[in-house]
């Protein structure tokens, strides 16, 4: 037990010689998600008028339709939240296997018309984006897999370490971003994947030259198909055709602008009538934006950045390498996906295709999202506050968890079992 | 754990690092918002509204018009809403799909419609034309986005072609072209609604935006005309006929009654359908020839010389006078088309009656000079009595002011005598020649002589309607001037022009027996033709004829114009080309007792 009393608490490696004990999880967290969760389905509900016009659908198809995913996600929210962690180290492979075979069948499956690129796996109305399923894969599977290095000491070794990986980001690169031509996904894995290797402790030498290599493998997939290309001039000139290539651009760019200091109201969004495409989902940023102003924005920018703060911190205090990865991987993937959206929303970044993390319409993403904050949720119940490293944080953790010892005797705390 | 350490520390650096960066990254948008949101404000706000306000006028209902059969007024032009279907290219998503569907529902090929939904660099396509509402709500019902269907007004014709070159109709536009739908357009049209108001992409207004301005449409006044429907039915039957049997280029009649100016019938034949006249491809058909085309009279003119002469005083009706048969002015030799008795003792009534040119430029002598005896007579002064009766008088030259979309004024030569050959000039136009007229102007000035000296302004129009209220504006008759010429001229004038019935019954012309109960009188025309190249053409002649028909006073004028007759005798187009025709609507207006017999 005297190694207990070192590892215990500290940042560790390896597998804890003793779990923290489990206490309560991070509420903050779970406030946090319904909050961003409610905004996304008042929104949708707002828009369903102008979205039924649009789509031959009655007013309350969408936001139906929205509420049942976000009911799913919830049970799943719940499911994955009393799964012990170290089972999902055990799942990677079946995961992963189900995930491919997933892939397979969306891209051998007839694709819609209106949306002919072979990313959704359809029956009847039901219909499910593959990647979505991948993206929570492959985050258990390198999660596991580094951890497993790091345990092994072999996270700075090339051979067993740095070559799967690539080889795993290859993989990805040509099926996702090659045949799916999902560039948006390709990006949200790759920065997950380069996130996870990087908090692993990778050597930044080999990051960098593995980033280069991206980058180059980027430029090259970029320029090799039309509609890319176009997508970068009309990144780098967004207004320069607001009638064919950058109309979406535009009409996100009117939308946030024309929302002003505070919004045209909740109920007052015109954009959403037919002049911005994708309004439910991958432009709901700007909808959003339409109707509640810069206030609105800051408040849902402020929103977004404690969620990522909390799960920074939860990562930071996690019981073990895999979970500390694992929280890590799902940080990257929910702020790399929401920046790479509002940034193309606001006229900074090019146009992806990617929804906005726990706002917008779409079933698979929100779903996968709430499994993988779950496991956050999970791993909050066992986070530690040691006094280690930094002393300063360390010292306020003690205090707030000093606080909380007053009321929860049952809450881990620090030190305790010294 | 030294090495653990190592590894602890710069886990927990990198983490912070990526999160510092994160951090900047979301401070970046939040500044960028401002940016956008708050100082960019006004332009993405304009941007906005350019796209989404959208300014519509909402039509108007246009007038109907009616006319007087009997006493019952019947509808001659009404109005059906129809629907334009069109179409916005950049919004058709299934352009194959889209098209199967229009073919389906409103007939045509699915090729034809498929390309001009997939037409580029346009957001406007007319699909189809007079859908009905039932059809427009099937293809609507579909809700293919970028498909639409505007409601518009077309014309029916419940009495089929009947006066359609003096309704005229009404584009696609909803802008009346020619006759009565040009010239009362302002009138007919109404006043268009406004609209604006924040909309969908497919123009749609929305419900939630507070931005709708509506002014509603104001009605257009219906316009009951002043045409007997019986009457202008069967002068366009005889005008159909007669065009054949005289095998003309052009029939034209005017019906006027001489006591309002209110224009009873107005014809041309040939002619053409206002519900189709998308389908003509001579625009000349288009034109109401009976007051925009203007002609060189011929001898109906001496009708108002004669008036002239009258009136002035130059002239007794009983007066006799030696004709020698021809006049040599400005060295041309005048003789006489119609009638050559040869050189002799002539008096007023067989200048008329046997339409002698001598006669008539014997008459501008006399305004010249009394008792002049000689052509060298003719000066400054009966050149300018005889240009005044004219231009201020009778108003040639001049438009009538009538109803209708386009008006010829018609052309009267300038009377200064610095003028090369203006006396030969003047001595012509006495007996209608090198002047032009449209058989409009004349009816009109040979109404304000016979009923006394009163120009009443040609009108189509007797009421106009209110739409909303009921209420009828009658159209009084606008008296232009009440001195034309004096009671006693007219009195004179109307034995003459009888005098010229009978002279021609009296020479075999058995249709222009009248019953004696009826006061008919007349005066044929047989006018040359200026060819290209100048000069007039031996061969080919108009007829003319203006006279009246009534009881104990004139009650019809009537004016025919017969463009270019292929008759046996070109020279008596006059008597075989337009007094045939006089005749027929005469013994018509007679018959269908529309004239009140001698009491």
């Amino acid at each position: 037990m005297a190694g207990g009393l070192a590892g215990a608490g500290r940042i560790g490696y390896g597998e804890p010689a003793v779990r923290a004990r489990k206490h309560r999880p991070d509420y903050v967290l779970l406030v946090l998600i319904l909050l961003l969760l409610t905004i996304g389905v008042v929104v949708v509900y707002a828009i369903g008028p102008a979205l039924s016009l649009a789509n031959n659908v009655s007013a309350d198809f969408f936001s139906g339709r929205q509420l049942i995913d976000v009911g799913l996600s919830l049970v799943a929210f719940g499911i994955t939240s009393r799964i012990s962690i170290n089972d999902w180290r055990q799942w990677y492979k079946p995961l992963l296997v189900v995930a491919a075979l997933a892939t397979l069948a969306a891209l051998i499956m007839p694709a819609n018309p209106n949306y002919p690129a072979h990313r959704w796996i359809r029956l009847g109305s039901f219909s499910f984006q593959s990647v979505e399923l991948l993206k929570f894969a492959g985050l258990v599977w390198l999660a596991g897999f580094l951890s497993d290095r790091l345990k092994s000491g072999l996270i700075t070794d090339t051979r067993s370490t740095l070559k799967p990986l690539v080889i795993a980001m290859a993989i990805i690169g040509v099926v996702i971003a090659g045949v799916q031509s999902d560039f948006g996904s390709t990006v949200v894995m790759m920065a997950m994947m380069a996130a996870m290797a990087f908090i692993a402790g990778m050597p930044f030498k080999r990051l960098v030259m593995v980033g280069g290599i991206l980058l180059i493998g980027g430029i090259l997939l970029i320029s090799a198909v039309p509609y890319r290309r176009e997508r970068l001039m009309t990144f780098l000139h967004p207004t320069a055709d607001c009638q064919s290539s950058g109309y979406q651009a535009c009409q996100a760019l009117i939308s946030v602008g024309s929302g002003g200091a505070i919004g045209l109201g909740l109920g007052r969004s015109v954009q959403a009538y037919g002049y911005l495409p994708e309004a439910a989902n991958d432009s709901i940023f700007a909808i959003y934006a339409e109707k509640f102003g810069f206030i609105g924005v800051a408040i849902l920018l402020a929103l977004f950045l404690a969620l990522f703060t909390r799960l920074k911190r939860i990562a930071l205090h996690a019981p073990d390498n895999f979970s500390r990865l694992f929280v890590v991987g799902v940080l990257a993937w929910l702020s790399v996906q929401s920046v790479i959206n509002i940034g193309a929303m606001l006229g900074l970044l090019p146009l992806k295709g990617i929804t906005l993390p726990l706002i917008s319409y779409g079933g698979t993403s929100v779903v996968f999202v709430m499994v993988a904050l779950g496991i956050v949720f999970q791993i909050s119940h066992y986070t530690s506050y040691v006094n280690e490293t930094d002393g300063r944080r360390g010292g306020y953790e003690n205090r707030a968890n000093w606080r909380r010892n007053q009321r929860r005797s049952r809450d881990a705390k620090p030190g305790s079992r010294a | 754990m030294n090495f653990d350490g190592q590894q602890l520390k710069t886990t927990a650096t990198r983490i912070s690092v990526l999160y510092g960066a994160l951090v900047l990254i979301v401070a970046t948008f939040g500044i960028r918002a401002f940016y956008v949101q708050v100082i960019r404000y006004d332009y993405y706000h304009q941007r906005a509204l350019s796209d989404q306000l959208k300014q519509a006028s909402i039509p108007a209902q246009r007038g109907t018009i009616e006319a007087y059969d009997g006493n019952n007024i019947v509808p001659i032009v009404l109005n059906q809403k129809l629907y334009t279907i069109y179409a916005d290219p950049t919004l058709i998503k299934n352009a194959s799909q889209v098209a199967q569907a229009l073919a389906d529902i409103l007939g045509g090929s699915k090729a034809s419609y498929q390309t001009k939904l997939t037409a580029p660099n346009t957001r406007y396509v007319v699909l189809a034309r007079k859908v009905a509402a039932d059809t427009k709500s099937m293809l609507l019902a579909k809700q293919y986005p970028g498909v639409g269907g505007v409601e518009q007004d077309y014309r029916t014709y419940p009495q089929g072609a009947l006066a359609s070159q003096l309704l005229g109709f009404v584009d696609n536009s909803g802008q009346g072209e020619y006759g009565i739908e040009q010239a009362l357009n302002p009138e007919l049209a109404g006043t268009p609604g406004e609209l604006k108001a924040i909309t969908d992409i497919n123009g749609v207004p929305l419900t939630a935006s507070g931005n709708n301005v509506d002014t509603q449409p104001k009605a257009g006044a219906n316009v009951v005309l002043s045409i007997d429907v019986g009457i202008q039915k069967q002068v366009e039957q005889i005008l159909a006929s007669d065009y054949k049997k005289t095998h003309s280029q052009g029939l034209s009649a005017v019906v006027m009654d001489p006591n309002t100016g209110q224009v009873k019938a107005m014809a041309n034949y040939p002619s053409y359908n206002p519900a189709d006249y998308q389908d003509v491809s001579n625009p000349a058909l288009f034109e109401n020839a009976a007051v925009d085309n203007a002609i060189e009279p011929g001898s109906i003119m001496k009708t108002l010389t004669t008036s002239a002469a009258l009136d002035t005083g130059a002239i007794t009706p009983g007066e006799s006078f030696y004709d020698p048969a021809h006049w040599m002015v400005d060295k041309f030799n005048i003789t006489d088309i119609e009638q050559d008795g040869g050189a002799r003792e002539q008096n007023i009534q067989s200048i008329l009656a046997l339409s002698l040119n001598t006669g008539a430029v014997w008459e501008l002598m006399q305004m010249s000079q009394p008792g002049a005896t000689q052509s060298s007579q003719i000066n400054q002064k009966g050149i300018s009595t005889w240009h005044d009766y004219m231009t201020n008088h009778f108003r040639l030259g001049q438009e009538t002011g009538i109803e209708q979309g386009y008006e010829s004024t018609g052309y009267v030569p300038s009377a200064d005598m610095n003028n090369p050959a203006v006396s030969l000039n003047y001595a012509n136009t006495a007996f209608g020649q090198g002047v032009q007229v449209t058989a409009t102007q004349m009816a009109a000035a040979l109404s304000s002589i016979i009923n006394g000296g009163t120009y009443y302004q040609p009108t189509l129009v007797s009421e106009t309607i209110d739409p909303n209220t009921g209420k009828a504006t009658v159209n009084q008759p606008k008296i232009l001037d009440k001195n034309v010429v004096s009671p006693k001229t007219g009195q004179e004038l109307i034995p003459l022009m009888q005098g010229v019935v009978q002279q021609y019954l009296h020479e075999g012309f058995s249709f222009m027996n009248f019953p004696s109960d009826y006061l008919v009188g007349g005066k044929t025309g047989t006018a040359q033709v200026v060819q290209s190249g100048g000069g007039y053409s031996a061969a080919v002649y108009n007829g003319t004829y203006l006279g009246f028909v009534g009881g104990d006073k004139p009650q019809y004028v009537i004016c025919i114009f017969n463009i270019k007759p292929h008759l046996p005798s070109y020279e008596y187009a006059g008597s075989y080309g337009g007094q045939p025709v006089f005749a027929h609507i005469a013994h018509m207006l007679i018959n269908d007792s529309s004239v009140t017999p001698k009491s």
